[in-house]
């Protein structure tokens, strides 16, 4: 056993020297193959990390949402229809919600306005998200200016700024009580955003959905596992779309892999036959090209893995966030929170260093066969 | 001993342009003596050489090695008696660049296993013997012709083989250089080494270092060779 180990570790040491005395060539694999690996994993880190806080939004959001379209497009609600829907069986309460969204001219930034249901700031404050009070430059005390539906500044007084699991959740929000938004929106009394439905038992769910509907034909009621489908298949479309495009890449590093593998300078042919010579059995070869791929895949997955993450969760995807987020889909500007899954890294492993390993056996095989005799002829 | 019956080597078999570069050689190569192939260049010493180093396997006949029959072993089995019985020196050196003098040495003992202080330990004491210590560190690249082949000289006993075969040894040496080998070859085969050294080089023919020599022509023994 002690043998065999020494003789793996002589056989490291040596690949390892034999990859940097051939620093160009081992270099520039590594390099592609590095940027193969960063790019993949950040499509596939990007994708599960935003579907997790799509999940985490909707986490604590109600089972039914009903909502009000008129030419297919979203009205506000009538607060009456809560008597109606409350009296159907299996709904344990209605609740009006008001939301809305802004934009900030100054800025150029969409916020979200929103009414807690629970302790709502006093008229004249507001509670702020995290990358609105960056944005405004604003802490707890300070004063912010937006401008109203009907172009006139209101003033706000920032009671606290958000802090959250998830900045998705929080970033772009805005906290107010019902007044200021009636105000600041021109949302008329006895009209909401939407209602927002509690249910007891999950397996009513449709039938409930069926009753809304036919109670009022205007009505839109959603589900939350809906919502939960639509983003799980906008984000996995568009890692999809990206990675069908990333794939011609892929291929051109697996031919550029076999390429490097078979093609046997005269130098590494000799080498082989050298080592052969003094007692390097096929074996010997084999394991040493064994190293050395795994030197290399090792080494490009981690390092790609490592810049992926730091891309993905330190600076917010910069480079692949416009194709995968989607402007108008979620608020641009957010940290998605830093998050790894053990099957995303095996998966990421299984797409990338097992390909590799597989194009690289039958030249090093072919490497390991070579006559000993090449060196005296 | 070492018994070559009726062996024949082709290349490029079945082919129009296959070259027959040994044709039924039958000799004895006795243990601890020195053994001179010689002969002019394609007259299929090398071959010879690479034959009973158990580098290639003949087209036809047997090879023996104290008496067992070594031509039909498995790769691995040829590569173990190789690599405990025969240490080689290449015409060319055939050292490998971008790593240093020790290392060099040390490779043929790496497949073994041996503990790294060991093996190292044992590198260096080879080294020394050959004068060449201060130079253990040294990368191939940096070193002179005659530093070069001493290390490969060194590379050649680090697992204390029976037998050193060298192809043309002094073909890239100047004269004093050719002379310092074929005193490190007497102080080897003193100590009861076995040498077949395979050259055309005058001053290793007339050295009077081989107690046997078999000339070689087209691939065929034309004098010498204990043949039965």
């Amino acid at each position: 056993m002690a043998h065999m180990i020494e003789r793996h570790r002589h056989i490291i040491d040596f690949t390892l020297a034999t990859l940097l005395r051939r620093k160009g060539k081992n270099g520039g694999l590594l390099l592609v193959y590095t940027l193969i690996i960063f790019v993949l994993a950040s499509v596939i880190f990007f994708t599960e990390a935003i579907k997790r806080e799509a999940m985490l939004v909707l986490r604590d959001s109600p089972e039914i949402i009903v909502q009000r379209t008129l030419a297919g497009r979203y009205q506000t609600v009538p607060i009456s229809w809560c008597d109606g829907i409350g009296s159907i069986r299996g709904v344990s309460s209605v609740q009006p919600r008001l939301w809305g969204y802004h934009f900030d001219r100054t800025r150029r930034a969409n916020y979200t306005f929103m009414v807690p249901a629970q302790a709502p700031p006093q008229s004249g404050h507001v509670d702020l998200g995290s990358a609105v009070a960056r944005i405004q430059g604003a802490t707890a005390g300070d004063t912010i200016a937006l401008q109203g539906h009907d172009g006139a500044p209101r003033a706000f007084t920032v009671r606290k700024v958000l802090e959250s699991e998830s900045q998705l959740l929080t970033a772009d929000l805005i906290l107010i009580s019902e007044r200021d938004y009636r105000d600041f929106s021109g949302l008329p009394a006895g009209q909401a955003t939407d209602l927002v439905l509690q249910v007891r038992n999950q397996r009513e769910y449709a039938t409930i959905v069926e009753k809304i509907a036919r109670m009022h034909h205007d009505a839109r009621p959603i589900l939350r596992s809906e919502i939960l489908r639509t983003y799980d298949a906008v984000f996995d479309w568009r890692s999809g779309v990206m990675i069908v495009i990333f794939s011609a890449a892929a291929l051109a590093f697996l031919i550029f892999a076999w390429d490097k593998a078979t093609g046997l300078s005269a130098d590494e042919r000799t080498e082989i036959g050298i080592l052969k010579a003094v007692g390097w059995e096929s074996s010997d070869i084999l394991l040493m090209k064994f190293w050395e791929g795994t030197a290399i895949s090792l080494t490009a997955f981690m390092v790609g893995t490592i810049l992926a993450y730091v891309h993905v969760f330190l600076t917010s995807a910069t480079l692949f966030a416009p194709v995968l987020k989607g402007w108008s889909t979620l608020y641009p500007y957010f940290r998605l929170t830093p998050w790894l899954d053990f099957r995303q890294v095996a998966t990421l492993f299984l797409l990338t260093v097992v390909p590799y390993t597989i194009t690289t056996i039958v030249p090093s095989w072919r490497a390991a066969t070579i006559d000993p005799d090449v060196v005296m002829r | 001993m070492i018994s070559v019956r009726n062996v024949s080597k082709v290349f490029n078999a079945g082919r129009p342009n296959a070259v027959t570069a040994v044709g039924g050689v039958s000799l004895d190569v006795r243990m601890e003596e020195t053994t001179l192939f010689k002969g002019p260049s394609g007259s299929g010493k090398t071959t010879l050489l690479g034959l009973i180093g158990c580098m290639a396997r003949p087209s036809a006949g047997r090879i023996f090695l104290n008496e067992r029959e070594i031509t039909s072993l498995p790769e691995r089995f040829l590569t173990d008696i190789r690599r405990a019985t025969f240490g080689f020196i290449f015409q060319q050196f055939n050292l490998i660049k971008g790593v240093s003098a020790l290392e060099n040495v040390m490779l043929p003992a790496y497949p073994t296993g041996e503990k790294f202080s060991r093996l190292r330990g044992r590198a260096m004491a080879t080294l020394a013997m050959l004068g060449l210590e201060q130079r253990a560190e040294a990368k191939i690249e940096w070193l002179s012709g005659g530093e070069a082949q001493r290390v490969a000289i060194a590379r050649a006993l680090i697992n204390n083989p029976a037998v050193v075969i060298a192809d043309e040894p002094t073909a890239h040496l100047d004269t004093k250089l050719s002379l310092e080998f074929i005193g490190i070859m007497r102080e080897l085969k003193s100590r009861g080494t076995t040498i077949i050294i395979a050259s055309h080089d005058p001053i290793v023919c007339d050295s009077g270092l081989a107690g046997q020599v078999v000339e070689l022509r087209d691939g065929r023994i034309v004098a010498g060779g204990a043949a039965p």
